[in-house]
């Protein structure tokens, strides 16, 4: 059964719709459920407070980690790999019931593992390195979890020959978004192989069916599992930065092409960056490493830059299409900030390539590694990319979600001006004030950075720790940003009024005409 | 005759630049660590 949206035209499948909907809200409550965990984790990073003991740290860090990364990012992608294949293709959702079975796989595998680390049968942290050993529903959750993502994946593929074969939305290649998005999926299979491959001999080496693994076995194979998961992320992060920049000003690439082109070089190329996470391990070789990272890396790091100078081109070329903006610059003043997916856009674009892109390649390379390697610059790398990039880009698209596929009017839309701005900043903050905490040598995923009790002394420098108590400062106002996003959405699918028509839809959305990059 | 032609997109391609100069900042700000393993034994 179809509707047709009002805004954008496209006929949207009910049941894509709801399965887009329950992805959408579970992931929202993953958010809430490691957001919370990120306030503790911070406030005990902060030395002056030191919040929690020892045993609750630990727990903390890992619901922290694993809500954020996998649950709350993964459900929403699912959500996003529904809505680039039935709801831009105008295509009736590839096998409906098999999706509803992927989400309750999803959800009762979250539901699993969040009780085994809440209980403290899996405080392992996000990699459970071995000999970490957990609760075997640790594991079986992660697992349920993954078969579920994987079936989300195949009824996306399936979704697309369905349009292919139907022609729902005309002849050629599928629209920039879908691409993006088909990039995402085919990295997600990928990576879900390698969980496949470690999770399964780990279960069941917890059950005690098999006696032992190899630790540098399991973090080689984890990590083609960690990173690339983390690719996924990118790759769909891309995507939702073509359709924000589509979407409020009307901006289409300068040359479609190399964007398509660029896209190819994350499934190619990014399994093998995964090697920038073994650098200091002693079973694989210096030339292994420094052809992995110091070469292929690159093509990957490649691609997202073109990506960033394309939309950024894009978004001007638009704009002065439009009359907007003489000078070199007028155009970048004279944007749409007061839409919070412009200013989410644009400051996920900066947080990404700034604050973690640059310092992801160069802690990637494997010299400098020796010095950053489990020391805080590392979070502070990987919060620039996933949290200040991807969590905020899936922030600002849900600004448009929420009036085009829940069909309610944006809840306290001041609040939601900055919303972005809150979030985005602060993220800056905590993502540059660990990495420069980081350099002064002070390690992460450790408890107690002062060593106390210990029969030596140890003073850091004074100046590393008031980098991390600028990181809690930081960090409260990224989790109000945070909290006010979750209120926001909240309310909106609740209590929010009903979209009719057009002028309804809160923030503007640019014309059809204009917006070529996914329909 | 050939006609200059007038770029479309000037402010992009000096955000570029500046993306680029930072890149270079922060990679050569370790440039010890980097000349360590090459020149140094």
């Amino acid at each position: 059964m179809f509707r047709t949206c009002p805004v954008t035209g496209f006929k949207v499948d009910s049941q894509a719709e709801g399965l887009i909907r329950a992805n959408a809200v579970v992931a929202v409550v993953c958010l809430l459920i490691g957001g919370i965990f990120a306030l503790l984790v911070a406030l005990t990073r902060w030395p002056a407070i030191h919040l929690l003991g020892n045993e609750w740290y630990y727990r903390a860090l890992t619901a922290h980690a694993i809500n954020m990364l996998f649950f709350w990012i993964v459900f929403f992608e699912v959500a996003g790999l529904y809505f680039g294949s039935a709801v831009v293709l105008s295509a009736p959702l590839a096998w409906p019931r098999l999706a509803w079975l992927a989400f309750i796989l999803m959800v009762g595998g979250a539901a699993l593992t969040d009780l085994m680390i809440f209980t403290g049968q899996g405080t392992v942290l996000m990699t459970s390195y071995y000999p970490l050993k957990a609760s075997p529903f640790f594991y079986l959750g992660i697992i349920l979890f993954a078969v579920g993502a994987l079936i989300a994946c195949a009824v996306f593929f399936a979704t697309l020959v369905v349009a292919k074969r139907e022609k729902t939305y005309g002849e050629g290649s599928y629209p920039l978004f879908t691409f993006g998005l088909a990039a995402a999926a085919i990295i997600a299979v990928l990576t879900l192989a390698h969980g496949a491959i470690i999770y399964i001999p780990t279960f069941l080496w917890s059950l005690g069916l098999i006696p032992k693994l190899d630790a540098a076995m399991y973090r080689l194979i984890w990590w083609g599992f960690g990173h690339s998961s983390q690719q996924i992320n990118v790759s769909a992060m891309v995507a939702v930065w073509y359709a924000l920049a589509s979407l409020t000003v009307g901006a289409k690439p300068v040359n479609e092409k190399i964007c398509r082109t660029a896209f190819y070089f994350y499934p190619l190329f990014i399994l093998i960056a995964s090697a920038h996470h073994l650098q200091v391990d002693p079973g694989v070789s210096s030339a292994w490493k420094i052809w992995n990272t110091g070469y292929f890396m690159h093509l990957a790091v490649l691609a997202s830059m073109i990506h960033a100078m394309a939309i950024t081109a894009a978004v001007e070329k638009a704009q002065r299409a439009k009359g907007v903006g003489r000078g070199l610059f007028d155009w970048l003043a004279r944007a749409p900030w007061g839409n919070p997916a412009f200013s989410g856009l644009f400051l996920s674009m900066v947080g990404f390539g700034f604050f973690g892109g640059i310092t992801g390649v160069t802690y990637g390379t494997e010299q400098i590694n020796i010095v950053a390697h489990n020391t805080y610059r590392i979070p502070g790398h990987f919060h620039g990319t996933v949290v200040a990039g991807t969590s905020l880009a899936f922030m600002a698209i849900t600004y448009y979600v929420l009036p085009l596929i829940f069909r309610r009017q944006v809840a306290f839309p001041s609040l939601a001006r900055i919303q972005p701005w809150l979030f985005g900043l602060g993220m800056y903050g905590v993502a540059g004030f660990l990495m420069l905490a980081g350099s002064y040598g002070i390690p992460r995923r450790h408890w107690d950075i002062t060593f106390t009790g210990a029969p030596f002394a140890f003073e850091w420098d004074p100046a590393g720790i008031t980098m991390l108590s600028l990181m809690g400062l930081s960090a409260l106002l990224a989790i109000l940003g945070g909290a006010l996003f979750v209120l926001i959405a909240v309310v909106t699918v609740f209590f929010g009024k009903r979209v009719e028509k057009t002028e309804d839809v809160t923030f503007p959305v640019s014309a059809p005409a204009e917006r070529t990059v996914y329909a | 005759m050939e006609m200059e032609r007038e770029a479309e997109t000037p402010g992009a391609f000096v955000l570029a630049l500046i993306f680029l100069i930072v890149f270079i900042i922060a990679y050569s700000g370790n440039w010890k660590y980097l000349a360590g393993t090459w020149w140094v034994r």
